[in-house]
């Protein structure tokens, strides 16, 4: 693929705004509050599309595109059960918790309600966990531009890295919602027209139906047995496992989104961030997987376009850019790789937001200094951000040996976040949980999943220790893990929870159900409140669900 | 405090308009289409950058 003078003019220009806005929001920035947690005071509309933008990185849009190419309209599951129920939840019924807390972080959630430990675990394993993905981030970027446009793997891993440095050290928390923000429309922008003409090209939906066999149109119909459709799952493992675990895993209890959604300036903005984020996430997949779905059928039935080889097989990974390179002249080249370039820095940029701020709060201040002054976090969140950035370009020479970056990353929530949710409903919904549960439950939740990992083989993953169970694929593999570990965590902790001493009624407030004020809702309109938003968008899910049955 | 609206819809119209002319003065098109690209997307995109320049405005005088 080659650019144009045009193509690198829209890319520089974007890096300039991205600049740009991280050096007007500097002067915003006086106090560490304002550096890690944007100072409480993000308008709506932007925090609901950071929310959505946080998670539109490099997994997102390269992986979905290559998930759509391999397995067709049923990769809408990741979005339509595997997202927006879980957006749907955090905001109507957790949302008063973390908000309500005046918890600066998750993991400070986690102290308030349980204890240090517990909180210790947590903050962690999740800074280990946010490197890890930034560097991914990095590392996808770096190779996708190397092998499309030839750029050298240091150069681009290098200069992404540098930019995201810029705006995030200036700007803080409030420059990478900002910057989130804008990627989102470039996406939207960049990618829907690759989306139109590929399927167009295809001849509409109907001819996508007829060049293609059924399953890769279809999203429930062969979703009875794992051995009817190309993901390898049934319903069961999806519903459980996708749809309950390791989404409300993801978008209930993971810092990165929801530190969007704290952001936000009174209680009611911040339910109705994940609500409101739910309605264009419903939309996404026509974005990001259709095209895929379109590569194949162009592939499959001669249309000028076929998906680049891979030993013997295609090679997924590949289906964007290649779509783009056929159908976008110099100039809109220009803004789809610009729109690519963004999510993989807006990604490593809400990793890093985050890395800095559980690191500051919880880590530092929590064991290393507690009483310092606020100017002296503020340096120490400015210096994390430094460091995080340097760490995360470690990761990305070290992430290599994955097939599927999907199913990698995966492979890192089965561990650590899946069992999380087991902790945050029995925490949030049941007072007589205890720290001493709380911690136990978790470790034994990880140790689960890794064991399952340890014992089941599926597509020569996995199997370390013995072979007891082999699955039709690493999909139903990684569902699996996600759910033997809630399943033990939520068991052992209230196990422990029964045995050991739980907490005064006094000490839960606003920390847990029925200890806590519901939020009053006198005087604002039904379309503002949270319960019947949520029930907007079942309505709407339940109509796209029945469109591509 | 910035309003996003602002820096985010100077970038579309900028975007916007370069990619338009560049549509009308550039006569070679993507292998796969015979549509024009350039012309209609930076057309959707200016138009976009318009909106929210003309929210910023109505929001600031608010």
């Amino acid at each position: 693929m080659k650019l144009a003078t045009i193509d690198y003019a829209i890319l520089i220009l974007y890096f300039s705004f991205v600049i740009g806005i991280g050096w007007r929001l500097r002067k915003s920035v006086t106090s560490a509050g304002d550096f890690l947690t944007a100072g409480h005071k993000v308008p709506l509309w932007i925090t609901s599309l950071a929310f959505l933008a946080a998670n539109l990185g490099a997994q997102e849009v390269v992986g979905m595109c290559a998930s759509g190419a391999k397995y067709g309209i049923m990769t809408a599951h990741f979005y339509w059960i595997g997202a927006v129920p879980a957006m749907l939840f955090v905001g109507v019924f957790m949302m008063p918790f973390y908000y309500g807390s005046r918890a600066r972080s998750v993991p400070e959630y986690l102290k308030l309600r349980f204890d240090e430990k517990t909180r210790g675990l947590n903050a962690v394993a999740f800074a280990i966990m946010t490197l890890f993905s930034s560097g991914i981030s990095m590392y996808a970027l770096g190779r996708m531009f190397q092998l499309v446009l030839g750029w050298s793997f240091d150069a681009s891993v290098l200069l992404s890295a540098v930019i995201v440095l810029v705006y995030t050290y200036l700007g803080g928390l409030r420059s990478a919602i900002y910057n989130e923000v804008l990627q989102f429309f470039l996406i939207v922008i960049g990618f829907s027209p690759l989306s139109i003409l590929a399927v167009q090209r295809a001849g509409g939906w109907t001819g996508l139906q007829q060049k293609l066999p059924d399953v890769m149109t279809h999203t429930w119909k062969y979703i009875g047995a794992s051995n009817q459709n190309p993901m390898g799952v049934e319903a069961f493992g999806l519903f459980a496992g996708l749809g309950f675990v390791l989404s409300f895993g993801y978008w209930c209890t993971d810092f990165l989104v929801v530190q969007r959604a704290m952001a936000a300036e009174n209680m009611s903005d911040a339910r109705r961030t994940p609500l409101l984020a739910a309605f264009p996430k419903m939309i996404m997949p026509f974005i990001v997987i259709v095209p895929g779905i379109a590569a194949l059928a162009l592939t499959k039935s001669g249309g000028g376009y076929s998906l680049p080889m891979k030993g013997n097989g295609y090679d997924y990974d590949q289906a964007l850019t290649t779509l783009m390179a056929q159908f976008y002249p110099s100039g809109m080249l220009g803004v789809g790789l610009t729109a690519l370039m963004a999510s993989f820095m807006s990604g490593m940029a809400g990793n890093v937001t985050a890395f800095n701020t559980v690191f500051t709060y919880d880590i530092y201040q929590g064991y290393i200094r507690p009483k310092a002054s606020d100017s002296h976090y503020l340096m120490v969140g400015r210096l994390t951000t430094v460091v995080g950035i340097a760490l995360s370009i470690a990761t990305a020479y070290l992430a290599t040996h994955f097939n599927n970056i999907m199913d990698f990353l995966q492979l890192i929530f089965g561990f650590v976040n899946a069992p999380l949710f087991a902790t945050f409903l029995l925490g949030m919904f049941w007072k007589r949980t205890t720290g001493h549960g709380a911690f136990s439950g978790l470790l034994a939740g990880t140790c689960a999943a890794a064991a399952t990992y340890g014992l089941t083989l599926a597509e020569d993953k996995g199997g370390w220790i013995a072979n007891l169970h082999s699955f039709p694929s690493t999909m139903a593999q990684n569902f699996w893990i996600a759910i033997f570990a809630w399943s033990t965590c939520f068991i052992v902790t209230i196990a422990v929870s029964m045995v050991t001493k739980p907490r005064a009624d006094s000490e839960l407030r606003g920390l847990v159900y029925g200890l806590t004020d519901v939020p009053r809702e006198d005087g604002i309109n039904w379309y503002q409140r949270p319960v019947p938003l949520a029930l907007v968008v079942c309505a709407a899910l339940i109509v796209l669900n029945l469109l591509f049955l | 405090m910035l309003d996003l609206r602002l820096p985010s819809g100077l970038f579309f119209a900028i975007t916007g308009i370069a990619l338009m002319v560049y549509g009308i003065v550039d006569s070679s098109r993507a292998p796969l289409t015979a549509a024009n690209v350039n012309l209609y997307a930076g057309g959707v995109m200016t138009a976009f950058g318009v909106i929210l320049l003309l929210l910023a405005r109505r929001g600031s005088k608010a």
